[in-house]
């Protein structure tokens, strides 16, 4: 183990570039120079190259479905019979939530029916009727809890696994790991809704402590994908390849007499990848190749489902095309605008889960027809669950629930028709077996290949890690 | 070693360690000047710092390199010291300049301009985690923060010594005599992130103090103490008992409650002193002769005219109440029948004149909605009480009521109120508009206040002793939310005024200022006396009085020139006790630990003393800040040593310059870093010094060039055989684009600045529509420095080129190359209407396309272009043609070009 510190032989070539700081800018590039010979091979590793795993993985990327606001478990896919004959009644009930603390709470009763689902019997409310007829592929952790019942901290939680602000999100982990194997597109993608970002914004898909290399590049669904990609108004490719050769030339000019300097030489080469992302990117966003029949099952067809259909397809598209980590939003913005249902619960939920039944069913189908789902794990959940008890004297308006709530994870190696963990009767907390958001994504990282306890980042001192100094183990049932 | 990845994961692990006592470590030994080294080539070396480098390359077999030309030293110099690429003229200077000190007259140039401070603020800033906002759900501005990163240049560019300027930064708040500079600086402990609406509050506050605690171990003594809060340091020999009793040195803090307090500005308080007396000499000189004259007028009139005044003097007043009450719980009304309801003891005392109403801070009367429109409210108000509130609050909810119509939640509503410090504030909703006077109202005795408001204009006026205090324009709407008005107090949940109460007076329009001045004066003819005295014979006294009214309104009442600021308090002059927190759950409390320093440095106890007598503060910072600054400190030293070569050589003596612990790296030069931090010391701790010796040494004047056979031994450059090349950084980069295309602004300091971000961009917030500000194209083309720094929303060019991340003290930046900076600077619209403005400059400034081609890569190279070169772009330019771009347009796309090449970005 045990190597002088202070010599670059020591230390893989990233991580010598890091620790060198200022004087050594050539990261994203060197892998781009090895490929094309301008770089000798021995001298480094490409850092946005894929990469060996610790072990051998199920699945090379990941979807995740993230319900902004806090979808609420009991009525969607936790089913809780004794909830319903309680509504309207006052209960003794411990809570916390965007509200306080609370002793006593009014129930309200699950606002829609559950019914029985594939071959494993899953009862799924009539919110997911689509999602509903695939639960054979879907495995529930119905006991999960966050250490924060309120957004701004709970994003973070389940984005970096750290309440406070500064740490590298998962999808930055799972970059700066495995690499990205189209460099043509970036590693790390998120798509918002359309009313706007999450509260936090970028802090959602930062990479803290790493290089900007690993933070998640926003891409839009239509229009101009990536910022910037779009070639000036009146430019055309031609002329932007003549005004990039005239670069080249004056770069290379410079070069000769600077012929030692690996930085000027990726700099002049994330010129020419800029230019194929103008290409491939717009291609990856391109749906008119895609047929009805392909359309129609992401609800294309329908206005209502149409906006967050065109993000599942394109996560399909994206990972097909070698993207790693793509993060697809449902709701934006503030209140209702996504699934925070403080004052109406019918009218918040109806709505997201109506924008987002067919689109995710569609994908999980198409994951599937296409081999992909096999590798690809798709996540579904928010940053916490909302409670059993509303929220105000009147409403059915929920709060904030951290103490117990569902996810639910499909593909890459995860068995399906699973339920792990339970909440007490009502919904309320997670009592058998529960799983932090740490769990989560310890789960994540180990479908990946990646010993989530060994990964790590030199920063401030300590090797940090996704799961914390402590550690956490990946959920044994869905391994 | 199994795995390629584990190797990536494992930097930490990577380390050897020599068995060596806790002590022994070389960065906690006490500082000693080491002897200057012999050297073979004693000609080379230019002073003792060029010694030990060249000691060192000897040692290894290397030659250093030659130095570098005239134009690259002086554009290294530039961007080194002021961020800056060379104007021609200075370029042109220097060429000419064959005197042998002409390098040490440009470092003197660059030292002396105002613009070395914004560059090398900017490496404080970002190893103090310099943010403007608080990141989280809301993400708010921390009020007036840029005076922090103003007081930070400032200190720069007048060479503060080192110790002043931290020690300034931990505890000028406890100095003797602080100057506002000295509060300023205490926002320091203002800077990190924030949850305004933590899960766990306790929980909650420990970060923070943690981020402070961190943050100053890191930035100041380059220790790296964070793991210590949960457990004992791996490594360094770091207790978490002494994490902890280092903590307790912040633990009094005050948790912040993010709002700017005003403070008076250096010397107001004497400067105002005076101006208050001269004012209320002249105030008293006036009242008299308008008391006499009026009394005059008034003797003049007829007996008739007298009664009449007199059966007027109640027509426009909608209820009066004397307070000369017989039934404990009702306030009559004097006039008709609106009387008030008395909600808990409000007893009787002497008043103002009968009796007055005494509230004790839990008591009310509530009044019906006597005024909705145009009204006056006046009344005789007395306190000894300071009132609630902070100091830089104008908001009338926020204080004691004295007569009030808030209602939580509507806006339509209005206030009177008794407010921090004994200033009387007022306003109304919708818009929300306050008025405040002056503090100091306090004093036990009598004050007459009224304050007006004319519904048509929407006019509202405060005045207290008749005096005006200011007005401002309002909402034009009925103020009808409330159904009831309280005296005493605000509505239920606001809070209750101490003090007595008596003559309250409601009118049904605005009464103008002469107007309450002779209710105020108590005139002859009160309200009236005025007109009446405007009506009066046309003798002397009459016009007398009415010019003494006039004089009356000029004289304006001098105000406290005062700032507005965040800085630190504490809660009191005692501390709470400190405890280990087991694990770092602050529920969890262990053994009680006092403050003291980390025991790795075998420092002295802690010598806290009383601060100045007033001061709600502990002296625990003012410990600490003279133990940190103390010449003896083995670390603050050579850490600052550290950081003077990394910004001048690309790289630290020790390369993890936040970290001298046994996880951070060795120094390459140990006897230089001890030497250089001795000569700190010796130089009276001026930055500005030592700038001059690092920059006439010929280490830092070397060429950049390669040299294949030094690279063979020393491939990383450990023994600086030549200047490493580097990248210009984010903020450089986009303001040497600025100032090549002309439009940089050189304006120093305020408010920051919001350069235009793209709508994409603009919807990755959670509420787009205000997620950014506006500035002016002027403004937006200030130095980098002043883009306001939002933690959840960068500015993408900066974001992009690797600004550093504010979350955590940021050491050394990333500089990464990635093809979304090449779309930035080829596609973007910073980049697009740069290169336009440049191609507009160079159309204006050169007669010919060879001129305009010369004359812009000089701009950008600051040398002169070869015929080849401007051949390749004459030739481009033609070429462009094909896709219909006269010379202007092709110009443009040359200018895009030139910013984006590798010789513009980089320096040699």
């Amino acid at each position: 183990m045990a190597k002088p510190r202070n010599t670059f032989c020591g230390r893989t070539r990233r991580e010598f570039l890091w620790q060198s700081g200022a004087c050594f800018p050539a990261l994203g590039m060197l892998d781009l120079l090895g490929r094309d010979g301008l770089l000798p091979a021995a001298s480094g590793e490409r850092p946005m190259a894929p990469r060996k795993p610790h072990h051998a993985p199920k699945a090379r990327a990941v979807i995740f479905l993230f319900m902004y606001g806090g979808p609420s478990h009991v009525d969607t896919f936790d089913y809780k019979p004794k909830l319903y004959p309680l509504d309207g009644k006052t209960i003794d009930i411990d809570t916390k939530g965007r509200g306080g603390t609370k002793k006593q709470g009014r129930v309200v009763g699950p606002k829609w029916n559950f019914r029985q689902h594939g071959q494993c019997g899953k009862w799924v409310s009539d919110l997911f009727p689509h999602v509903g007829r695939c639960v054979d592929d879907l495995a529930f952790v119905h006991s999960m809890y966050a250490d924060s019942p309120l957004h701004g901290s709970a994003m973070l939680m389940m984005n970096s696994g750290r309440i406070l602000s500064g740490a590298p999100c998962l999808g930055s982990w799972a970059t700066y790991a495995l690499g990205s194997e189209n460099e043509n597109l970036p590693g790390f993608v998120v798509m918002l809704d359309r009313t706007g970002g999450p509260i936090s914004g970028a802090k959602n898909w930062s990479s803290g402590f790493m290089p900007a290399l690993y933070q998640g590049t926003v891409l839009r669904s239509q229009g101009e994908p990536i910022l910037d990609l779009a070639l000036p108004e009146g430019m055309t490719l031609a002329e932007q390849r003549r005004l990039l050769d005239a670069l080249h030339a004056q770069n290379a000019a410079h070069l000769a007499e600077r012929a030692d300097d690996t930085d000027l030489a990726a700099r002049m080469e994330s010129y020419e990848l800029a230019a194929r992302m103008q290409v491939h990117a717009p291609e990856a966003i391109e749906l008119a190749n895609e047929s009805a029949a392909t359309r129609g099952l992401y609800g294309l067809d329908d206005p209502r489902t149409e906006d967050f259909g065109r993000k599942c397809l394109l996560a399909r598209r994206l990972v097909e095309r070698g993207v790693r980590f793509v993060q697809v939003y449902s709701g934006g913005n503030h209140n209702d605008a996504n699934w925070d249902a403080h004052g109406d619960l019918v009218f918040n939920h109806e709505k997201h889960a109506g924008a987002t039944d067919r689109p995710i069913a569609g994908l999980l189908a198409d994951l599937k027809q296409r081999g992909l789902l096999e590798s690809t794990i798709v996540v579904w959940g928010g940053e916490f669950g909302r409670q059993p008890t509303a929220e105000y004297a009147e409403g059915t308006g929920r709060d904030h629930n951290s103490a117990g709530f569902t996810m639910w994870l499909a593909g890459g190696g995860i068995p399906g028709g699973v339920s792990v963990g339970t909440t007490d009767e009502l919904g309320n907390r997670a009592v058998e077996r529960p799983f932090h958001v740490k769990n989560l994504h310890a789960t994540i990282l180990h479908q990946l290949g990646m010993d989530p306890n060994r990964l790590s980042f030199f920063f401030n001192g300590l090797d940090q890690k996704l799961v914390g100094p402590e550690g956490a183990q990946p959920i044994h049932e869905l391994i | 070693m199994a795995h390629s990845l584990s190797l990536l994961a494992a930097v930490g692990l990577t380390v050897a360690i020599a068995a060596q006592e806790p002590t022994d470590w070389w960065a906690w030994r006490p500082l000693q000047r080491p002897a200057v080294p012999a050297v073979a080539d004693a000609g080379w070396a230019a002073n003792d710092l060029d010694r030990f480098v060249l000691a060192g390359l000897e040692a290894a077999g290397l030659q250093p390199s030659a130095s570098a030309d005239k134009r690259t030293l002086l554009r290294r110099a530039t961007l080194d010291l002021t961020g800056l690429l060379p104007t021609g003229a200075e370029t042109e200077a220097f060429l000419a300049d064959t005197a042998p000190d002409a390098f040490d007259k440009v470092i003197e140039r660059l030292l002396a301009s105002p613009q070395y401070g914004v560059k090398w603020a900017r490496h404080w800033l970002d190893v103090v985690r310099f943010a403007e906002t608080d990141g989280y759900e809301r993400d708010r501005q921390k009020p007036f923060i840029w005076r922090y990163r103003d007081w930070v240049v400032d200190a720069f560019n007048g060479d503060l010594p080192w110790g002043r300027f931290l020690h300034a930064q931990l505890a000028g708040d406890e100095l003797p005599a602080p100057t506002v500079g000295d509060l300023v600086a205490t926002g320091y402990y203002r800077l990190g992130i924030w949850d305004d609406e933590p899960t766990d509050p306790e929980q909650a506050r420990y970060d923070d103090l943690d981020g402070i605690a961190d943050t100053t171990a890191r930035a100041m003594l380059g220790i790296s103490m964070g793991c210590a809060r949960c457990h004992d340091h791996k490594r360094d020999p770091i207790p978490t008992r002494d994490y902890y009793s280092f903590l307790s040195f912040f633990e009094n803090i005050r948790p912040t409650d993010h709002q700017a307090k005003a403070v008076p500005a250096d010397g107001a308080v004497e400067r105002h002193a005076n101006e208050v007396s001269a004012f209320a000499t002249a105030r008293q000189q006036i009242v008299a002769r308008l008391r006499g004259a009026a009394a005059n007028a008034w003797g003049q009139l007829s007996a008739a005219r007298r009664v009449s005044i007199g059966a007027q003097a109640d027509a426009g007043v909608v209820a009066r109440y004397t307070a000369d009450r017989d039934n404990p719980k009702t306030l009559h009304d004097t006039i008709g029948e609106r009387h008030g309801a008395v909600h808990g003891q409000v007893v009787s005392v002497a008043g103002k004149s009968g009796l007055a109403m005494r509230f004790d801070g839990d008591d009310r009367v509530e009044l019906p909605r006597l005024v909705e429109g145009s009204f006056t409210v006046s009344f005789q108000v007395r306190s000894d009480h300071r009132g609630r509130g902070h100091a830089g609050d104008t908001r009338w909810f926020s204080g004691d009521g004295l007569v009030d119509g808030e209602v939580s939640g509507a806006v339509a509503d209005w206030g009177v109120a008794w407010h921090s410090d004994g200033r009387v504030v007022a306003g109304t909703g919708d818009p929300e508009t306050f008025l405040a006077s002056p503090p100091g109202f306090h004093d036990g005795r009598w004050h007459h206040v009224a304050f007006t408001r004319d519904q048509s204009t929407g006019r509202i006026a405060l005045y207290v002793d008749g005096e005006p205090m200011g007005e401002a324009e309002g909402g034009k709407q009925l103020l009808s939310a409330p159904p009831k008005l309280v005296l005493g107090g605000l509505q239920p949940g606001g809070h209750g005024f101490r003090g007595d109460l008596d003559e309250v007076a409601f009118h049904d329009r605005a009464l103008s200022a002469d107007e309450v001045a002779a209710l105020a004066l108590e005139l002859p003819g009160g309200v009236h006396a005025p007109a009446v005295l405007g009506a009066a014979p046309a003798d002397a006294d009459g016009r007398s009085a009415l010019s003494a009214f006039g004089d009356l309104r000029a004289l304006k009442r001098p105000r406290l020139d005062t700032v507005q600021i965040l800085a630190v308090a504490e809660q009191g002059r005692e501390a709470p006790d400190g405890f280990v927190r087991v694990r770092g759950n602050v529920h969890a409390k262990g053994p009680q630990v006092a403050p003291g320093f980390p025991a790795i440095l075998r420092p002295p106890a802690p010598q806290i003393e009383a601060v100045r007598p007033g001061l709600q503060s502990s002296g625990r910072r003012t410990a600490l800040a003279k133990w940190i600054t103390a010449p003896d400190n083995p670390l603050t030293w050579r850490v600052l040593a550290n950081r003077l070569w990394q910004h001048h050589f690309g790289r630290g003596l020790v390369r993890s310059s936040n970290d001298f612990g046994k996880l951070g790296d060795q120094p390459t030069h140990p006897e230089l870093l001890d030497w250089l931090a001795v000569e700190l010391l010796q130089r009276g701790q001026s930055l500005k010094s030592m700038h001059r010796l690092i920059l006439s040494s010929k280490a830092w004047q070397m060429a950049s060039s390669p040299v294949p056979a030094a690279a063979a031994i020393d491939p990383r450059n450990d023994r600086f055989w030549r200047f490493d090349r580097r990248r210009m950084t984010a903020e450089e980069l986009r303001d040497a684009i600025l100032q090549v295309d002309g439009s940089l602004s050189l304006q120093l300091g305020g408010p920051s600045v919001f350069p235009p971000l793209p709508a994409e961009v603009l919807a990755t917030s959670s509420r787009p529509e205000d997620a950014w500000g506006h500035s002016t194209p002027e403004q937006a083309a200030r130095r980098s420095l002043y883009v306001h720094v939002k933690r959840s929303l960068q500015e993408p060019v900066l974001a992009v080129f690797d600004q550093a991340d504010t979350d955590n003290s940021c050491p050394v930046r990333f500089a990464t190359v990635q093809p979304t900076q090449a779309l930035i600077l080829m596609n973007g619209d910073f980049a697009q209407a740069r290169a336009r403005a440049f191609a507009e400059r160079l159309l204006r400034e050169a007669p010919d396309l060879p001129a305009r081609i010369r004359l812009g890569l000089r701009l950008c190279w600051q040398r002169e272009a070869t015929a080849e070169e401007v051949a390749r772009y004459e030739t481009l330019v033609t070429g462009l043609r094909e896709f219909g771009r006269d010379e202007a347009a092709a110009l443009q796309r040359c200018c895009l070009i030139w910013i984006n090449t590798n010789e513009f970005a980089f320096v040699d």
